[in-house]
């Protein structure tokens, strides 16, 4: 019978349900994908060339889990706040401790296991499609990638279900625990929070500091190696969660005595937030990190993304280097967008190669200012000799050798011949023609093609890149990973910071029915307790973003020693920001909109 | 019906559920005037109709059928904001649950409808000091509401209902979740408001005692209005006696 009567309730709030089954699920989905990539010895081995792509990715694997942990106890509550009315009932009308015990650990079990099953099924399903289809979209090819992976599935059951396990026992302790009339009447009281100021300042000066040890860690990650990650983890977490305990309340309390706090619901709007973000202070500490780790890590993956072809075109003097093009390849040219183009006529005798002096005066070979690298990133500078000087200096550019490869790896040594000489000369007569495009990332596809059919071609030893976009290829089998992971993660924090502070602030939405209803009664109009949830919500989404943003300013200085210049984990951070920031703009949409439909009383009508 | 009405209603009706499901007639034509500065009381047992009356009359449901006038104000013919304005600027309510906003001081609960009107701050301190004095809750006002006691609740929702002048003063069983002592000194200020501000009020009660405060009583039985009182020149304990014998014989 009572399992009959929890149904019934579970049925009533369906939708609040769906929304904690659809969370719960999403978070158990994103957690396989992660594992299945992070347990995947065969694919990381493929791909995980840089010696940090490693310990990135099981560091990424460890706060995951942390934050997964966060996450259902957030839901946890979500769910509690949501049966306890219910559950207070039950017992008044006799049901036994014992038996309300049982009930809410089946409860939380099953919620938790088909959230889990689900989210496991979804997981392969995404990994199936998105991954790839991700995959696609950033041009990377990564090896050994397969949706299915058993120790991945294992990994997830057990630690949803462990968790939540936890969960169901913490929720039957803690129900069984409160006596009948408080779960009834479960409005909180709103205790009034007071500001201690000796207390405050203490707070706020070890929050800064604590703060500025974590920032400091990250930056010298090269000294302190991987001891900088968890002492920053642990110094940003404590620094941020004083700073905001001894400021918010601080300037809550201020503004409440201006008379910008008489006007209209702002001091309903202060109120309201004074005893909640105390509340929410913990929550809010863990969110500022959620959202500072997944805009880190969807910067540093779309750095690597933008400036993976800007570094590889700052390499060399031309992107392609044709050898003897046949009619498809002067046509695959021709779609180019080429900024630079020339052809040399090769003859290769012995371990030399003899170059026509005509033809480099009439074209001279370019060379780049490497010296200037590193400044002149976004156009790198080219420039050409005098002949004389050319066979002096130029011959030797590694650029000019390249364009004679021989199979031992090693290069033909270049000799320049005036034209009778050059005409009388044996050898092996060869063209090339090398191509420099405007934009590497624009042309790939066609880059791509004649790539391969070079290649296939003239077999050249692996180890040797000639041209451009030989050395993009070779970097993108290289930080790809760390390019891939670093959008992934940045996704699934954003998914899991988004939910968490939904939960968070859904959980306390019946409170405020009851507040909202008595404005309603008092006459305030409809619109103006739009705007004021609206301020409310926007305000608890705004702080931990603004403290998100600072944390990444600082924290990417981590991401320094491995992309090193010409690369900069700060470079063009500003659109990847906005459009981050546009994602946060939806989230805290679409909770302003539930809230709005859970709070507003309804205007009535016949 | 002379200018001084403030409250007039003719007809009214309501009828809870759909056209096509089991329905409930919860008024049945109901009519009645309130004058300005009277004090009048709307009495009936659990069921009578009292509360419907009183939500119809603040605007917080509509009515089936009827005409509802809140000084010179059509009720029923508002929508939206509107309603959301009458009740701000025209009604002064008091609940049985007091209704005060916890998470906010005494004083800030006091001043929400004149913040809503945006008033200034420093007319608002004045108006609050004033009501807060008149209601003897001046040292209250910055506690929470947590920190108040049953009474002092109910004083700080009075002085919330009336500090910005409404034309009427409702009140829903307001001594409902009070001590005796305590529903004693709230019904001596509210005939105070009544009597030296001029202020009209509704009560809404189902305790005889409360009711003896009025000058006149209408009893609702069925939805519909069965007998009215007038206190005239009685004591309040004459009265007192009048009212209990009048449900005596009323609920026969």
């Amino acid at each position: 019978m009572l399992g009959k009567l929890a149904l019934a309730g579970i049925k009533n709030r369906r939708r609040d349900y769906l929304v904690l089954l659809a969370g719960l699920t999403m978070s158990a989905a994103i957690f396989y994908m992660f594992a299945n990539l992070a347990t995947n010895r065969a694919f990381l081995k493929a791909n995980a060339m840089v010696n940090q792509a490693s310990i990135i990715f099981g560091f990424g694997a460890v706060l995951l889990i942390l934050i997964t942990i966060v996450y259902i106890m957030y839901a946890n509550s979500f769910l509690l706040s949501m049966r306890q009315h219910d559950y207070g009932l039950f017992m008044m009308l006799g049901a036994t401790r014992k038996r309300i015990g049982e009930l809410v650990f089946l409860e939380t079990l099953i919620l938790g296991a088909v959230a889990t099953a689900i989210g496991i099924v979804l997981g392969l399903l995404i990994s199936q499609f998105l991954v790839g289809l991700l995959l696609d979209m950033l041009g990377l090819h990564l090896a050994h990638l397969s949706a299915f992976y058993l120790p991945a599935i294992i990994t997830t059951a057990v630690l949803y279900v462990g968790l939540f396990i936890l969960a169901s026992l913490f929720n039957m302790v803690r129900l069984t625990r409160t006596t009948v009339l408080k779960l009834l009447h479960t409005d909180e009281q709103a205790n009034q929070p007071k500001i201690h100021p000796f207390r405050q300042m203490v707070a706020a000066v070890l929050g800064v500091a604590f703060l500025g040890i974590g920032y400091w860690a990250l930056a010298a990650i090269k000294t302190l190696q991987m001891t900088a990650i968890p002492v920053a983890l642990v110094t940003i977490t404590i620094g941020t969660y004083l700073l905001f305990r001894a400021t918010l309340l601080v300037i809550i309390q201020g503004l409440r005595r201006t008379k910008w706090a008489k006007r209209h619901l702002n001091g309903f709007l202060l109120g309201q937030l004074n005893f909640r973000v105390y509340n929410y202070t913990r929550m809010l500490t863990i969110v500022s990190l959620l959202f500072a780790m997944a805009l880190g890590a969807i910067t540093v993956g779309s750095g690597y993304h933008r400036q993976l072809p800007m570094m590889a075109n700052s390499i060399g003097t031309y992107t392609v280097a044709i050898h003897n093009k046949n009619a498809q390849e002067q046509k695959l040219i021709d779609q180019l967008n080429v900024e630079h183009q020339a052809t040399y006529t090769q003859k290769r005798q012995g371990k030399v190669v003899y170059y026509n002096a005509a033809e480099l005066q009439q074209q001279p070979f370019e060379l780049s200012k490497s010296a200037q690298l590193a400044k002149s990133l976004k156009h790198p500078k080219f420039y050409t000799e005098s002949l004389a000087k050319f066979k002096k200096n130029g011959i030797q550019d590694f650029d000019f050798q390249s364009l004679a490869v021989r199979q031992d790896m090693g290069f033909y040594t270049p000799k320049i011949l005036n034209a009778k000489q050059f005409a009388k000369q044996k050898g092996t007569t060869l063209t090339v023609t090398t191509v420099r495009v405007k934009d590497l990332v624009q042309d790939q596809k066609v880059l791509k093609q004649l790539n391969h059919m070079e290649v296939k071609r003239f077999a050249l030893p692996e180890q040797v890149t000639v041209g451009n976009y030989q050395s993009y290829e070779m970097m993108s089998g290289i930080f790809g990973g760390l390019e891939f992971m670093g959008y992934f993660l940045g996704i699934a924090f954003l998914a899991m910071l988004a939910s968490c502070l939904m939960f968070k602030i859904l959980s306390g939405a019946p409170g405020d029915k009851q507040r909202y209803q008595m404005l309603y009664k008092i006459g305030v109009r409809q619109n103006l307790m739009r705007h004021g949830i609206a301020k409310e919500i926007g305000i608890l989404f705004l702080i931990p973003g603004i403290m998100g943003v600072i944390d990444v300013l600082f924290g990417l200085q981590m991401f320094k020693p491995i992309m090193s210049s010409p690369m900069s984990p700060y470079l063009g951070i500003g659109s990847i920001f906005a459009i981050f920031i546009g994602l946060y703009a939806i989230y805290y949409a679409i909770t302003l909109t539930l809230y709005w439909r859970i709070v507003l009383p309804k205007a009535p009508t016949n | 019906m002379t200018t001084n009405t403030v409250v007039n209603v003719h007809n009214l009706e309501k009828t809870y559920g759909k056209a096509n499901e089991r329905q409930y007639k919860a008024l049945k034509g109901l009519d009645f005037t309130v004058e300005a500065g009277e004090f009048v009381g709307i009495m009936g047992a659990s069921g009578s109709g009292k509360t419907t009356l009183l939500n119809m009359l603040s605007t917080l449901d509509v009515p089936t059928k009827g005409d509802v006038v809140v000084n010179g104000h059509d009720v029923t013919k508002m929508r939206g904001n509107q309603l959301a304005d009458f009740r701000a600027q025209e009604v002064g309510f008091i609940f049985q649950d007091f209704n005060l906003l916890e998470s906010l001081t005494a004083e800030e609960n006091i001043g929400l409808p004149l913040a809503l009107k945006g008033t200034p701050s420093r007319v608002m301190d004045q108006a609050i000091h004033e009501v807060a004095t008149t209601l003897s809750i001046a040292d209250l006002l910055q506690k929470y509401p947590a920190e108040l006691s049953g009474g002092q609740k109910q004083r700080v929702a009075a002085a919330r209902a009336i500090v910005h002048h409404p034309s009427i003063l409702m009140g829903d069983e307001p001594t409902g979740a009070l001590d005796s002592t305590s529903a004693r000194e709230l019904l001596d200020l509210l005939t105070t408001i009544n009597q030296k501000q001029h202020m009209s009020v509704l009560l809404v009660t189902h305790d005889p005692f409360s009711a003896s405060f009025c000058q006149r009583i209408l009893f609702i039985k069925d939805g519909q209005i069965g007998s009215e009182i007038k206190r005239g020149e009685q004591d309040r304990s004459a009265f007192y006696q009048q009212i209990l014998n009048e449900l005596g014989t009323f609920n026969e």
